[in-house]
């Protein structure tokens, strides 16, 4: 087949596409008018390399190649056009058609709803460890009041608050263990929150007892006078220990002096130090 | 000479204008194009040949281009757009492959 390219009328005619069958046709009416074309005016001994360098080189102002120049300046144009705006980032969906523009509509949708399930779990899990943050701190807070409240029952931090000093001035020796011990009860008794004695944080756990001639206090010796300092409502404090044959009147009558002044203003700071217990152990848990 | 020229001319004008397509024209454009290109082959093969003939060119050039986007509108108003497209760009593929390939044996030889 390649042998045969030069001559036009070959095998290769047929396989021509549909204009070069019609430009036989037209090459003999052009032929039979005035030859104004770049065609007929080649010998036919002319290689089509030299019909292409002679079309090309000198450049010709003849009508073929004016309306030749005009149809590929449209092709030109078009072309540039469709590439451009293919390679636009924007208008890339353009020359998509209907059913691609639908199918890629849908994975949008898909992959919107994806992300907004997913945008969903992410704040639900947000708020929800911004509310465990918020209970945490309320916790937390909650926990170092009842610390405070809790410290003052076992003597571990300081207190202040309104209340009474009683102080029992001993000079015969009389006074014992038990006396003073009726005396804590009585305060408990009236609502005392907080009580020191001698510097001695009386708690729960506080026994009193005897030892040659004075107190001892959780086995800390005090000796008289015996200062009382207790938090709670004096109002309440200094009738309970008034009242007929109560405490004052029991120490009085064993030659002990006693005298009950209220405060405003009353600082129990002994302190003590928190102890874990050895064998009781809480049974909430 | 001056047929190239007007390629080139319109390809920079194309660039630089960068006019927006009508959504009218928008899905026949690619297919006219192509087809443009096939008929500008087949020119250039005819050229070679020794049988270029100018109003030939111009009628193929502009069949070709009606005729393909005709395929294509019919083709979507059919509903097979995408099927018939894809069939005319193999046909002038095909058309476009077999002109080069004379070109070529005009030119190279070979």
């Amino acid at each position: 087949m390649s042998d045969k390219d030069e001559t036009p009328d070959n095998g290769l005619r047929r396989e021509l596409p549909k204009e070069v069958a019609a430009e036989v046709a037209a090459e003999v009416a052009a032929e039979a008018a005035a030859p104004t074309g770049a065609a007929p005016e080649e010998s036919p001994q002319l290689t089509g390399r030299q019909r292409l360098a002679k079309g090309l080189w000198p450049p010709r102002v003849t009508r073929a190649q004016l309306i030749v120049a005009v149809l590929l300046f449209g092709l030109g144009f078009g072309l540039a056009v469709q590439v451009a705006s293919n390679s636009d980032s924007d208008s890339a969906l353009r020359g998509a058609r209907q059913e691609d523009l639908v199918r890629i509509l849908d994975e949008l949708d898909d992959r919107t709803q994806r992300l907004e399930d997913e945008k969903q779990g992410l704040e639900t899990q947000r708020d929800e460890l911004e509310n465990s943050s918020d209970q945490a701190e309320e916790a937390r807070k909650q926990t170092v009041e009842k610390e405070k409240q809790l410290g003052i029952l076992a003597g571990t931090v300081a207190a202040q608050g309104p209340g009474i000093t009683m102080t029992i001035g001993d000079t015969k020796g009389t006074v014992e263990a038990d006396m003073l011990l009726d005396a804590i009860q009585e305060l408990r008794a009236a609502g005392a929150e907080a009580i020191q004695v001698n510097g001695v944080r009386v708690v729960a756990g506080t026994y009193l007892a005897d030892s040659d001639k004075t107190v001892s206090v959780d086995g800390n010796k005090i000796n008289a006078p015996y200062r009382f300092k207790v938090i709670g409502k004096p109002q309440d404090l200094e009738p309970a220990l008034n009242i007929p044959g109560g405490v004052v009147q029991t120490l009085e009558k064993e030659q002990a002096t006693v005298t009950v002044e209220q405060s405003d203003k009353i600082v129990v700071d002994a302190l003590r130090a928190a102890k874990r217990p050895d064998y009781a152990r809480s049974s909430s848990q | 000479m001056i047929a190239v020229l007007g390629l080139v001319v319109g390809v920079v004008a194309g660039l630089l204008v960068r006019p927006e397509v009508p959504a009218v024209v928008e899905p026949y454009l690619p297919i006219a194009v192509v087809a443009a290109l096939d008929a500008v082959f087949g020119g250039l093969r005819a050229m070679l040949d020794g049988i270029f003939d100018d109003k030939v060119f111009v009628v193929s050039f502009l069949s070709n281009v009606v005729v393909a986007a005709l395929i294509v509108f019919l083709g979507d108003k059919l509903g097979v757009g995408a099927q018939l497209s894809t069939g005319v760009v193999v046909v002038l593929g095909i058309r476009i492959f077999s002109n080069a390939a004379a070109i070529r044996r005009h030119v190279f030889r070979a």
